[in-house]
């Protein structure tokens, strides 16, 4: 359909085309100034990694120095810490939290009863609605030694004793996966659920036709109609790969934990907002930036030759 | 056609409306203004015409305050202050109405709404500092604006608008702010110089060791000051009570553990353990000293006994605060301050129930402890920033806040309404300080006394006037005056971006991530390989460095304060 539209305008060339268009085009214009304004502008500011900045000067005065901050991040002492924590938070949470939400989406859809379907849906995503701010403060009563969360598992003799979840290194990747699937669940089922309801009922008709179960429509109708959306989803996440969830990494990490909890995000939040140390930390955020693009750039390549499908 | 024209002549009539309207509510405005001024301006216009004669001729006669001279003319200041919990606003309670009437300075507040250094440095960067600046001595971005101009010279300042601010301006407060080009950039607040602690024998600290009062009677009022005799006392109090209310008693509370340590058990404790800031002349590291690690380890064999609670750890300022109203912490090394709060919830509970200021550890030699009061570099300092476009009232308003008429107005308020003269002593009403000791808010909505604008505190001037601080705060304040001292001369700090501050950032980082680790060890061998690895990466990261440069500064310090 699309190819015949094209087709149509091809004489009038794209210029004719877009004068065609004029006024849908000049309301996008606001929105290309703010972008150009907000977005594009301040990345100007990045510059301020090779140099030596101080805030009273302006960014034009301060001196290059060059890689000397990539280096010195190099050389910390709290590098490997920082890169193996974000790396195995992160990838946790692509190999089980990436699947989870798809699996959960293809069970609700299969929920006959509507009523049970809504409030299942309504109980997963609540929690998306409450900030980690608040969500942390509730986390931390939760997972004391006096909390529910032991509890339970002492009543029901899956541990012997109380654990202190925040109060030990190793338990931290654990409880950030869990805590982070917990919230947000329910709420990534949501785009996959609405993948499967532009689903053609008809193809399932003529499955079930030919014989299929249940089982069988889900793997052979249901998931092949929705790799896009997951393809789609999964370029994404791993550009993301180094982004650690800001926000409940630094909720939930503790000076006792914090050999597994921290990760590039707090580092840079506690070198650049608490020591001051501006270039330092923008020479950081540029390095998890850099890598970010190149793991976007590969998985969309990746996707591309092995599903046909990709973001671009 | 017809139509259009109507509809374009009603359109110029309502502008020609609105702007009639608008010019009719400027004339109003500035007429009013007019009448006021020549109504009040009586006396200060008698004195203004005075002045000039007077700093002219000779230096005699009284110089007259420049806040008095221009109350007339109203003028607009913006004050910055770098502290998002201040919420205290201009113009709505007594003192900020009386002040804009007697200096005509009205003032707009500008407070972070959250993280402060991201508020201040983007004022700085996008050069928009408001017209007077006020932040803590030790924020960086202090030495950072006087180096690079953002702000006045105050005496110039001084000399030129104000003389009568030389004479409110206390001369060691003014030599110890004065920088190496023999200018002051910024004035304190609640500043005590060493010869004030020779003055005053009622000056406070702030840092005491707390008990919960019941409890600690209960198990006979024991001796804490010696290991053995905390540790008994804490598991006595934690088999006495192993619940408060329902809930499980923590036996020993701490402040929240942060990226470069915990006060409680670093600092506080220091100062406990009278452990010296320099030794042999030579700035002295104490968080090295064998004292401290004696009652570090006195700590660690509580905690490997299950009475650290993770709470300690874990526990931000939030849930810290909840737990103390709840009067669930046996022990703690604590400021006592940070708890008036909840104290005067237990104190309403339970009068038995609040924390007691007892004892706490000492040195093996058993050596007074050494608490530090306020010194001379105070709280914070104030500044007034180029951007400001009346200097010179500026610097006026600080002479008014700084000098006596200023200060008891900031302490007790108007006389007459707010205090009396009762034996010749400046005293505040009992009704109103009823207001004050029960509902603190509704004090400051309605008076905004007693300090409620702390920018020029001068907590020294002020004793004058003080009373004894109630029960049940007062017994907490009270056991801290015989220890306390002056430390100003090691309140030193490194120079921004510098080799040394970076070294120190790096081991107080470090510290931040040993000291949970020391204190929650299995073991003694443990918590000996973990300090000894300690020292060896302050070594290596250069920490002699560090301490060579502190004791320069520490010299120039005391050379500056007279002190030998």
């Amino acid at each position: 359909m699309s190819v015949k539209r094209g087709a149509g305008v091809k004489q009038k060339g794209n210029l004719g085309r877009w004068w065609n268009q004029r006024y849908l085009q000049f309301m996008v214009l606001p929105g290309l100034i703010w972008m150009l304004v907000f977005n594009y502008i301040p990345m100007g500011g990045i510059i301020i990694a090779f140099k030596k900045f101080k805030i009273t000067k302006s960014i034009a005065e301060a001196p290059w120095v060059g890689l000397q901050y990539f280096k010195e991040f190099f050389q910390d002492s709290n590098f490997s810490d920082v890169m193996i924590n974000t790396m195995g938070i992160s990838l946790l949470k692509l190999f089980i939290g990436f699947p989870l939400p798809i699996i959960f989406a293809l069970l609700i859809n299969e929920i006959r009863g509507i009523k049970f379907k809504k409030v299942t849906q309504t109980i997963s995503y609540l929690p998306h609605f409450l900030s980690w701010v608040v969500l942390g403060g509730i986390l931390t009563t939760w997972l004391s030694k006096e909390g529910v969360i032991n509890d339970f598992l002492v009543t029901f003799h899956l541990l012997k004793e109380p654990v202190s979840f925040l109060g030990n290194p190793k338990y931290f990747w654990g409880v950030a996966l869990i805590s982070d699937i917990w919230k947000e669940l329910g709420w990534s089922a949501i785009l996959y659920l609405a993948a499967i309801t532009s689903v053609d009922q008809q193809i399932y008709e003529a499955a079930t036709v030919d014989g299929a179960g249940k089982l069988q429509k889900i793997f052979y109708v249901t998931l092949p109609s929705i790799t896009g959306t997951i393809a789609i989803m999964l370029i994404l996440q791993i550009s993301g790969l180094l982004n650690s969830n800001f926000d409940q990494i630094l909720i939930l990490k503790n000076q006792v934990n914090i050999s597994r909890s921290q990760v590039i995000d707090t580092y840079v939040y506690q070198v650049g907002m608490s020591l001051g140390k501006y270039s330092y930390a923008t020479a950081v955020g540029l390095f998890k930036s850099v890598i970010a693009l190149f793991l976007l750039l590969f998985a969309n390549k990746t996707c591309k030759k092995l599903l046909g499908r990709s973001l671009y | 056609m017809k139509k259009s024209y109507r509809k374009l002549l009603s359109l110029a009539l309502v502008f020609v409306l609105v702007l009639g309207l608008a010019a009719c509510g400027k004339n109003n405005s500035k007429t009013t203004k007019g009448n006021d001024a020549t109504g009040e301006t009586t006396t200060p216009e008698a004195t203004a015409t005075e002045a000039p004669a007077e700093t002219g001729t000779d230096n005699t006669a009284e110089v007259v305050p420049g806040w008095q001279q221009h109350a007339s003319e109203k003028v607009d200041l913006t004050w910055y202050i770098n502290f998002s919990w201040f919420t205290t606003p201009w113009g709505e309670n007594l003192i900020s109405k009386t002040i804009t009437e007697e200096t005509g300075v009205n003032i707009e507040f500008v407070v972070p709404a959250g993280n402060e250094a991201e508020k201040l440095n983007s004022l700085i960067a996008s050069d928009s500092l408001p017209d007077l600046v006020t932040l803590g001595w030790w924020e960086p971005q202090v030495g950072d604006m006087i180096e690079d101009g953002m702000v006045y010279a105050l005496d110039e300042l001084a000399k030129e608008y104000d003389p009568y601010w030389f004479d409110v301006a206390d001369s060691g407060r003014v030599g110890w702010f004065t920088q190496e080009d023999g200018h002051i950039y910024g004035y304190p607040n609640s500043s005590f110089s060493p010869a004030d602690y020779e003055k005053y024998d009622n000056i406070s600290s702030n840092q005491t060791f707390l008990v919960r009062k019941d409890i600690y009677e209960a198990i006979g009022s024991p001796d804490m000051t010696t290991p053995e005799g905390f540790k008994a006392a804490v598991k006595a109090a934690k088999e006495k009570y192993p619940e408060v209310n329902g809930q499980t008693l923590i036996p020993v509370g701490a402040h929240e553990f942060g990226a470069t340590g915990n006060t409680s058990f670093d600092q506080y404790l220091s100062n406990f353990l009278a452990i010296p800031y320099e030794k042999d002349g030579k700035f002295y590291d104490r968080y090295t000293d064998p004292e401290l690690v004696r009652w570090l380890k006195a700590f660690r064999e509580l905690g490997a006994e299950g009475y650290l609670a993770d709470d300690i750890f874990i526990d931000k300022r939030a849930q810290m605060e909840e737990k103390i109203a709840q009067g669930r912490y046996f022990c703690m090394l604590y400021q006592r301050t940070d708890l008036a709060e909840q104290e005067k919830i237990l104190y309403a509970n339970d009068p038995n129930s609040i924390y007691i200021a007892v004892d706490g550890p000492k040195n093996s030699k058993g050596d007074a402890y050494t608490l530090p009061g306020t010194g001379i570099n105070g709280w914070t300092v104030t500044m007034i920033s180029k951007n400001c476009e009346n200097p010179d009232r500026a610097i006026q308003l600080c002479s008014y806040l700084m000098s006596e008429h200023g200060q008891l107005m900031t302490w007790l308020g108007v006389e007459g309404v707010t205090w009396d003269y009762v034996n010749d002593v400046a005293t505040m009403k009992p009704e109103v300080r009823e207001l004050l000791t029960k509902d603190r808010a509704a004090y400051d909505k309605q008076y905004g006394a007693d300090s409620a604008y702390w920018m020029f505190q001068d907590n020294a001037m002020a004793l004058k006037w003080a009373v004894e601080t109630p029960e049940p705060l007062g017994q907490m304040e009270r056991w801290t005056y015989p220890y306390v001292m002056t430390t100003s001369q090691y309140d030193v700090t490194l120079a921004t971006g510098s080799d040394e501050a970076d070294i120190q950032s790096k081991v107080d980082n470090e510290w931040g991530i040993v000291l949970p680790k020391l204190l929650l060890a299995s073991s003694e061998q443990e918590f000996d390989s973990i300090w000894s690895d300690f020292i060896k990466k302050r070594d290596d990261f250069g920490i002699s460095k560090v301490l060579d440069t502190k004791t320069e500064l520490m010299n120039k310090a005391k050379a500056k304060l007279g002190l030998k």
